[in-house]
């Protein structure tokens, strides 16, 4: 099946060479060495939703449309906001094709410096390591759970908070895959954001899942409760945390009627 | 885990298992005698459909079913119904090895009615009562029938929409409404268009949007794995009413300029609410990896639903959809038959006092003692 998407994206950018990076349910991610439009040296990354062939064209063209111009501004407005995620290059709403810049590192052994790889990649060596790797964990998490207090803090919400979705560069860590963010004020949509993250890190860090959690949870409330203290941002902590004891228990949404 | 014995409660002298269920959680009331043979059901040892009788209760144009009216015409027509089922599969009473009923999810009273024949024949004929949660049932159905091993279950129908798939001895909710199912939302479309109900409200939309032919945009409500249906009805009922109301207003197609009719207002929602539908579950099949689709529950004998979910699977790896005719797919009693049996032959029966009814059940909380 990627053959035919391929087949569809190199009519919208012709004779780039390109690489599959994942193909998730909606989009296909490429990696690319071309630049859109400016003669700059780099790694960049498409992101490509190919028209679904069950959609009645209309409903697909517009839903290509809204979603892909959607992301593209939630990523400009992160930018503005100073929150670490990859600098958008070029958007084609209509095409479905966003252009980004690349972020991440390859770590030593071969795979991608996502949070999730990152964390598998320690604890193999945490045995011999010991407490420098403890540390490093403990970095790793506190870093992200900051970007998400930041993000939070300009009532974004990501959506679909794994700890796939954020990448480490040089020890900060960035998020990316706003295909499922929003606007949010409410303490009860960051909850929910934070409760997928929790239940995300619990089945793919089963092992260790308390101990990561808590860290996240740590660097979300220090960067809240301390660079946004000025801002109210000790009163919108302990509202979420509030709102996040009671997603918690109430697990899933709804009862259901027959 | 090792398989469980599956034929530890055979009565003793039989090669087989009998069950009579009793199905009434809507507006249909259906009864069915199912047969198993021993041993594990395979392709090769199949479940055999005794009997399967079903009687709907069906409303005036413009009207839905009202829980009392339902549940009225279910205790009329029970002793009927079920003296029929058991005389075409030639079965008695005293051949049966348990009494499966709906214990939910589903509208009280209807289900109260029906779950008070199963008493009365599990005492009069001294028979153990086993409850089955409704959405399993056509789960199990589904999955006899078409042999799909491990599905993603798309189940839609006038009370549920939920994306399901196993794991771990449970069938689990991936997506679900957040508000009114689908089936609820096309039916309450066809009130008010004044669709007659007969045979169903559903399957007439159905036919009235194979004539349609321009889309009315209509919103487009997918929130992550789940959806939400209520603003779309509210949005298409305004458009009808706007055109068939006083105002007597006329919608154009930009494109064409041609009238907008009533077949277009049917076509533009179904088009709306299963691209939807197919969206969450192709999202559920690359969370978990699985490439079979099961549409089950009475929305998935539509044929324009089952012809999207190939579009879409056609794109994936070894692809394949099941889905079943109106028989099964629709209520029935045959699925509670067949899903209590494989309780019951597991070890989970109801004592008469655990045979309260409820209308709030939810899929995953049924223990699915019998698949590995």
């Amino acid at each position: 099946m990627t053959d035919a998407i391929l087949a569809q994206l190199d009519r919208l950018v012709p004779n780039i060479p390109l690489q599959v990076v994942s193909q998730g349910a909606e989009a296909l991610v490429l990696s690319t060495q071309t630049h859109p439009y400016a003669q700059k040296s780099g790694t960049f990354i498409i992101k490509y939703r190919p028209p679904k062939p069950y959609r009645h064209p209309k409903i697909d063209a517009q839903i290509t449309r809204s979603r892909t111009a959607g992301e593209a501004k939630f990523m400009a407005k992160l930018r503005r906001a100073g929150i670490r995620a990859p600098n958008l290059v070029s958007v084609d709403p209509n095409g479905g094709l966003i252009w980004m810049e690349s972020v991440g590192e390859i770590l030593p052994n071969g795979a991608v410096s996502s949070l999730k790889n990152l964390l598998w990649y320690l604890e193999q060596g945490s045995e011999a390591a010991g407490l420098l790797v403890q540390s490093q964990l403990e970095l790793a998490c506190r870093h992200t759970g900051a970007v998400i207090a930041k993000l939070h803090m300009n009532d974004m919400v990501h959506g679909d908070l794994t700890t796939s979705n954020m990448l480490l560069q040089e020890g900060e860590a960035y998020l990316i895959d706003f295909g499922l963010s929003s606007y949010s004020a409410l303490a009860e949509d960051k909850a929910v954001d934070l409760y997928v993250l929790e239940r995300a890190v619990l089945s793919t860090h089963s092992v260790h899942a308390e101990k990561y959690n808590g860290w996240l949870l740590a660097g979300y409330k220090d960067e809240q409760c301390g660079a946004y203290a000025s801002v109210g941002g000790k009163k919108k902590y302990s509202e979420t945390l509030k709102k996040l004891e009671d997603v918690r228990l109430r697990g899933r949404k709804r009862s259901m009627l027959g | 885990m090792a398989p469980i014995d599956l034929d530890k409660y055979v009565r003793p002298g039989k090669d087989h298992f009998l069950a009579l269920g009793l199905e009434g959680s809507a507006n249909k009331l259906g009864v069915g005698v199912i047969k198993h043979p021993l041993g594990e059901l395979t392709p090769e040892n199949r479940a055999l459909i005794l009997s399967n009788v079903r009687d709907t209760y069906i409303t005036p144009p413009g009207e839905g079913f009202l829980p009392r009216d339902t549940a009225r015409h279910h205790r009329n027509w029970v002793v009927r119904i079920i003296k029929r089922a058991l005389a075409d599969a030639g079965v008695a009473g005293a051949d049966l090895d348990c009494i499966c009923f709906t214990q939910g999810p589903g509208m009280g009273a209807p289900l109260q009615s029906v779950v008070i024949a199963a008493r009365t024949l599990a005492q009069l004929w001294e028979l153990p009562l086993v409850g089955v949660n409704h959405c399993v049932g056509h789960i199990e159905m589904g999955r006899e029938i078409t042999g799909a091993e491990n599905p993603i279950v798309l189940y839609v129908s006038g009370g549920n929409t939920q994306v399901i798939a196993y794991s771990n001895q449970r069938y689990r909710i991936f997506g679900e409404t957040l508000d009114i199912a689908i089936g609820n939302c096309l039916d309450r479309f066809a009130r008010t268009l004044k669709i007659p109900n007969e045979p169903a409200p559903g399957y007439n939309i159905e036919q009235m949007a194979k004539r349609g032919k321009h889309l009315v945009q209509l919103p487009y409500t997918v929130k992550g794995m789940d959806l939400s249906m209520s603003g779309i009805l509210g949005y298409i009922d305004g458009v009808a009413k706007e055109m068939f109301g006083p105002q007597q207003k006329k919608l154009v197609d930009k494109e064409t300029g041609e009238e907008i009719t009533p077949e277009d207002l049917c076509f533009s929602l179904q088009e709306t609410l299963f691209s939807m539908l197919v969206e969450i579950t192709e999202r559920a099949m690359a969370h978990v990896e699985s490439n079979q689709v099961l549409i089950v529950g009475g929305v998935g004998s539509n044929e324009r639903l089952q012809e999207m979910m190939a579009l879409m699977v056609k794109d994936r790896k070894n692809g394949s959809v099941y889905s079943t005719d109106e028989r099964f797919c629709i209520d029935n009693g045959i699925m509670i038959a067949h899903a209590g049996l494989l309780a019951y032959r597991s070890g989970q029966t109801n004592a008469l006092e655990d045979t309260v009814c409820t209308q709030r059940f939810r899929t995953d909380e049924v223990f699915v003692e019998w698949r590995d």
